[in-house]
């Protein structure tokens, strides 16, 4: 093993020295560098004496002239380097083994040795990385964390807790002098995740641990239950209230308890059921306890979520169950004593005290009650433990009660034959002899034995029935035959069984068994069994039991059709996965592409090009192939609204230049549809009419504007819009007027109609919610827009009379437009902050339903 | 016969294909990147246990102020504390706004006011008190770099930081608007926990449903 030491010794040395120019003040004549090293063990160490230039001349001195010494002995001239006329090095192999101080010498004159400089050389670790780096949280600011810092450095080392959140790095945590291995973080926030390591650092090095990941909320051990107290009740014997104080400081509120108990002289625990403990609470009644005992009780908590660490324990609080009547009464005996003459004789009675076991209290007395005799009925209270009696000869009972505060026991009874006492036994009846050893101080306690005067076979046999009938095997019971039944002691039973055609089968079961299962059985038969019951002196049959064996053992049907099922779903999933893939080829044969008008594009209409449109219709109805596949509308318009629904910080702003760009690509059979759908709902709805007058126009204006800015002036526009050719359009597919219709005008509009579509949606499902939950589903579009918007959308309905769920909706909005100032100063009110925020019914949206509408309306 | 055993065979080694192939279709795999779906819940819990500490804080500081701040029904006329972010702003308005900028508004109001609460203390008086205000304040420093978290998540750039406004108790003050001050400061903190946690809850669902739309999109062409 390597020695590792650290020297502090100071030796003196006698210095060569040169006398400094002011005088008094020595000088050394050289010096080693480096002056105090610190070097690890096993690594080659190199120092260099350095001569002054002045005591070189002073003294003639050469650096050849230099020789080392650690301690006393002189290190070998193989290792010195002379480097020039004033430096020599010396390299050693491994400082550790060899000691300190190192010094530098110089032979004066040849013979005298001189001391021209000393250091000491210390010797340590680089420290080794901590490893199994854990930290825990009391309460719920406090984090402590422990380490382990590895082998022992010989070195002043620094260990550094460092932590950080992800946006920020936290304060460092400096353990307290002469610890090396735990560091208290003052406070920690739960519910952030944080990184901590630890970075150990001397003067050979410093290096890090791995970083750790937590949330300090997933860490905490609160400090245990306190006051903790326990009560009995007087009216149960059997309970016993466990109260105590919750910890105050903790980051939650739920918490989930053990508990804990045992007798006062017992060892092992018994833990109450946890989930009987998985709430909050500050006592609990522990059932089924032994009366008049003393118990000790413990409880420790956590997170009722389970997060973070156990308690520990609670001190231990102790009570003691209240007295219950005793359950046993004692026995006891008598001894007569015949020397009483004239028809009379003495009887002493003699019992025992209960065990506390039994007891169930503290024994206030016992009652002793005597039947028999000229005295027919006699009784007397006691204290003592034995008693005497003067009775006749005439035989008596005599019956013992044990009594506490609460009740007295059970009577215990005793015969007292009478003076000429003389037994009349029977055969094949069962006796128990009972022999009760006395003692001086009471009787001992009895042993009995049964036995018959002689045995015969019994009355009648038992009667078998089956519990369970299988396929292969029935399981046989029966009971015990009643003792009068016996006539002796049953030896064994025997269980005969047959087929209706076949051999009997005999099976001999012990005579303490009353189940017997049969196997093999063959299925579907008809069994027939009796059971013959044996003593000593023979047996008798009881009656037969018929059976039949099923068919089919139980789950044998379902282990049939469930894979069959299985199979057949396998078999469609397949078939509809073929499809899916064929789904073109399909199409082809089944749907082949009928052109859409709607879809042709507003450059068409444009006076600029007509010629166009007449000489290739075709190409201009179907440009890029739109209708050749419906799954492209889809992404379309799910690109649409995605455009739409991340709002932005203008979002006022940005929603208008929106809706700028997306007309643009709107097609004119929509836009005109709008104003010819819209315009007569204007005259029903006056509050609304300037303004959706505004949208419309400047929604269809903005289309033409768009395409053909540099060609065709906006006033033209109008005079397109009203333009009779969607008439003519809906005239030849009624049906797509009224898709177009309920799709709003053109894309600018979907969007927000999907999000109208959606708020519909979520009303749908959660009607009862209050009326500002609803209203604030309307995300950035400005509240005049939005108001401006579901008139529009309500008009657009109401003319078509489409169904009365959006009408709702829209009624749904305005009122909580309307509830907009109560709301208001609803929050002023400093009551409200207290509310549960988690009632927040901020409602699921359900993407599916909107995605299924928009496929709605894509084959336009 | 044989080309029908064969073709049997072949379907169900397609099957079998298929069946294979059903853990690596994406929408099926949900294993993968969590999203932002943790770090808001954890916000959102974080929002709720700084309301209940606050809870505390608040009464233990309001008895510190004494009466008539400690009164359950003291409710005076909003005076001074002009350059708290208020929290009442209408319902309405509030819900308009979409949730990048809720996020942006309930940042910069949580760093405005740890400012202002950063100034409570040199009024403190016992150790206790300020230490569970130091806990306050390092707990709500943990809530900013959460929303941060979430707002990098949801791919919302942070508000920029303007010149942190420095807690500077006005001269003129008396000692009872400065109590004022504080006063309607904790009451602003109450207000705005109150309606952050609503935020984030509405937010956390928000996320929930859309990865479940996501998951019907992917699942779409397959």
């Amino acid at each position: 093993m390597l020695a590792l030491w650290t020297w502090i010794v100071q030796a003196l040395f006698i210095f060569l020295t040169i006398d400094s120019v002011g005088g008094g003040l020595l000088k050394p004549c050289g010096h080693i560098i480096p002056e105090s090293p610190v070097v690890a063990p096993n690594t080659t160490f190199t120092a260099i004496c350095v001569l002054d230039e002045e005591c070189l001349s002073e003294h003639h001195l050469n650096a050849n002239q230099i020789f080392w010494k650690i301690k006393d002995t002189r290190v070998p001239k193989e290792q010195y380097t002379i480097l020039n006329r004033t430096a020599a090095s010396v390299t050693l192999e491994d400082v550790s083994s060899l000691g300190s101080p190192l010094t530098c010498n110089i032979l004066l004159y040849g013979q005298i040795e001189q001391n021209i400089y000393g250091i000491q050389i210390r010797v340590g670790w680089a420290p080794e990385k901590p490893k199994n780096l854990s930290c825990i949280v009391n309460g719920q600011s406090n984090m402590k964390c422990q380490w382990d810092p590895g082998k022992e450095t010989h070195l002043d080392t620094t260990y550094v807790l460092k932590s950080e959140w992800p946006t920020r790095q936290l304060t460092d945590c400096i353990p307290p002098p002469n610890v090396n291995n735990s560091c208290t973080v003052d406070m920690v926030v739960v519910y952030v995740n944080m990184d901590v390591w630890v970075v150990a650092t001397n003067v050979l090095g410093n290096v890090s641990s791995d970083r750790i990941n937590f949330d300090p909320i997933d860490i905490v051990q609160l400090l245990p239950p306190y006051n903790v107290t326990v009560s009995n009740s007087k009216e149960i014997s059997s309970i016993l209230k466990v109260s105590w104080a919750n910890p105050v400081d903790k980051p939650f509120e739920g918490l989930k308890y053990n508990i804990r108990y045992r007798t006062k002289d017992a060892s092992d625990w018994t833990l109450i059921p946890p989930e009987d403990t998985a709430s909050t609470r500050d006592s609990f009644t522990v059932q089924y306890l032994k009366p008049f005992t003393e118990y000790v009780f413990s409880i420790r908590c956590m997170n009722r979520e389970g997060r973070g660490f156990w308690s520990n324990w609670s001190a231990e609080s102790s009570g003691v169950t209240y007295e219950a009547k005793p359950s046993n009464a004692p026995s006891f005996w008598y001894e007569i004593d015949p020397s009483q003459g004239h028809g009379y004789r003495l009887v002493h009675l003699k019992w025992k005290t209960l065990p506390r076991s039994e007891a169930n209290g503290r024994i206030l007395d016992y009652e002793v009650t005597l039947r028999g005799g000229k005295t027919s009925h006699f009784s007397r209270l006691i204290n003592d433990t034995k008693m005497t009696l003067n009775i006749t000869n005439d035989p008596y009972v005599a019956s013992l009660k044990a009594r506490n505060i609460v009740g007295s026991s059970d009577p215990s009874t005793l015969t007292i034959p009478g003076h000429d006492f003389k037994a009349d036994l029977m055969e094949s009846k069962c006796y128990l002899i009972t022999v009760i050893p006395v003692y001086d101080d009471g009787p001992g306690s009895p042993q009995s034995v049964k036995a018959y005067l002689k045995q015969a076979p019994p009355s009648r046999g038992p009667f078998v029935r089956t519990k369970k009938v299988g396929k292969n095997e029935a399981v046989l019971v029966w009971e015990h035959l009643p003792i009068d039944d016996q006539n002796g002691f049953i030896r064994n039973y025997t269980i005969f069984y047959r087929t209706s055609s076949g051999n009997e089968t005999a099976v001999h079961v012990n005579s303490s068994h009353t189940e017997y299962t049969l196997s093999p059985l063959t299925s579907d038969t008809l069994y027939m069994v009796r059971m013959a019951a044996y003593t000593d002196e023979g047996g008798k049959d009881g009656p037969e039991f018929t059976f039949t064996t099923p068919k089919f053992a139980q789950g044998e049907i379902e282990a049939i059709v469930v894979p069959v099922c299985l199979a057949f779903l396998l078999t469609t999933l397949l078939g509809v996965l073929l499809c899916f893939n064929k789904l073109d080829l399909i199409k082809k044969h089944i749907w082949p592409n009928v052109p859409d008008p709607s879809k042709s594009h507003i450059a068409q209409w444009s006076p600029h090009t007509p010629t166009r449109h007449n000489l290739h219709p075709k190409d201009q109805m179907y440009p890029e192939g739109n209708f050749t596949d419906t799954d492209v509308s889809v992404v379309e318009i799910e690109a649409n609204e995605k455009k739409h629904l991340p709002e932005d910080l203008k979002s006022l702003d940005l929603f208008k230049k929106e809706k700028i760009t997306t007309e643009g690509h709107s097609s004119g059979i929509g836009g005109s549809s709008c104003m010819s759908s819209s315009r007569p709902s204007i005259s029903s709805n006056d509050e609304s009419e300037s303004g959706q007058n505004t949208s419309s126009t400047v929604q269809y204006s903005t289309v033409v504007h768009s395409g053909y800015r540099h060609q065709v002036p906006s006033v033209q526009v109008f005079s397109r819009s009203e333009s009779t050719q969607p008439l003519l359009d809906s005239e030849e597919r009624p049906e797509d007027l009224q898709i177009v219709e309920n799709g709003g005008s053109g894309d600018g509009a979907s969007p927000r109609q999907q999000y109208f579509k959606q708020n519909c949606n979520q009303d749908e499902i959660s009607p009862d919610l209050p009326h500002f939950e609803r209203s604030k589903q309307v995300s950035s579009v400005n509240e005049e827009d939005f108001v401006r918007l579901t008139q529009q959308q309500m008009s657009d309905q109401r003319s078509q009379s489409s169904g009365s769920g959006p009408m709702k909706d829209f009624e749904d909005i305005s009122a909580a437009d309307n509830f907009g100032a109560s709301n208001d100063g609803q929050i002023q009110r400093f009551e409200t902050i207290g509310l549960e925020a988690a009632t927040d019914e901020g409602m699921p949206k359900s993407y599916l339903p909107q995605t299924v509408r928009q496929g709605g309306y894509v084959p336009q | 016969m044989d080309l029908r055993a064969g073709d049997s065979w072949g379907m169900l080694a397609c099957l079998c294909t298929v069946l294979w192939h059903l853990p690596a279709v994406p929408a099926l795999n949900r294993t993968g990147d969590p999203g932002p779906g943790p770090s808001i819940q954890k916000t959102y819990d974080l929002t709720r246990y700084l309301e209940h500490q606050l809870r505390s804080l608040a009464g233990t500081y309001l008895n510190y102020l004494g009466p008539p701040f400690n009164e359950p029904d003291f409710n005076p006329p909003r005076l001074s504390a002009e350059a708290l972010p208020s929290a009442t702003v209408d319902f309405n308005v509030w819900r308009s706004l979409n949730d990048h900028l809720r996020l942006a508004q309930n940042y910069q109001a949580y760093s405005h006011l740890l400012c202002y609460l950063r100034g409570l203390d040199r009024h403190a008086a016992t150790a206790e008190l300020r230490r569970s205000l130091a806990h306050f304040c390092t707990s709500l420093q943990g809530l900013l770099g959460s929303i941060a978290g979430v707002m990098a998540a949801l791919g919302y750039p942070l508000p920029p930081q303007g010149a942190e406004p420095a807690w500077a108790p006005s001269p003129s003050h008396s000692d009872f608007l400065q109590k004022m001050d504080d006063f309607w400061l904790l009451k602003e903190l109450q207000t705005w926990l109150w309606r952050s946690a609503k935020d984030f809850n509405r937010l956390k669902k928000k996320t929930q449903s859309s990865a479940a739309a996501v998951t019907l999109r992917l699942e779409a062409p397959f």
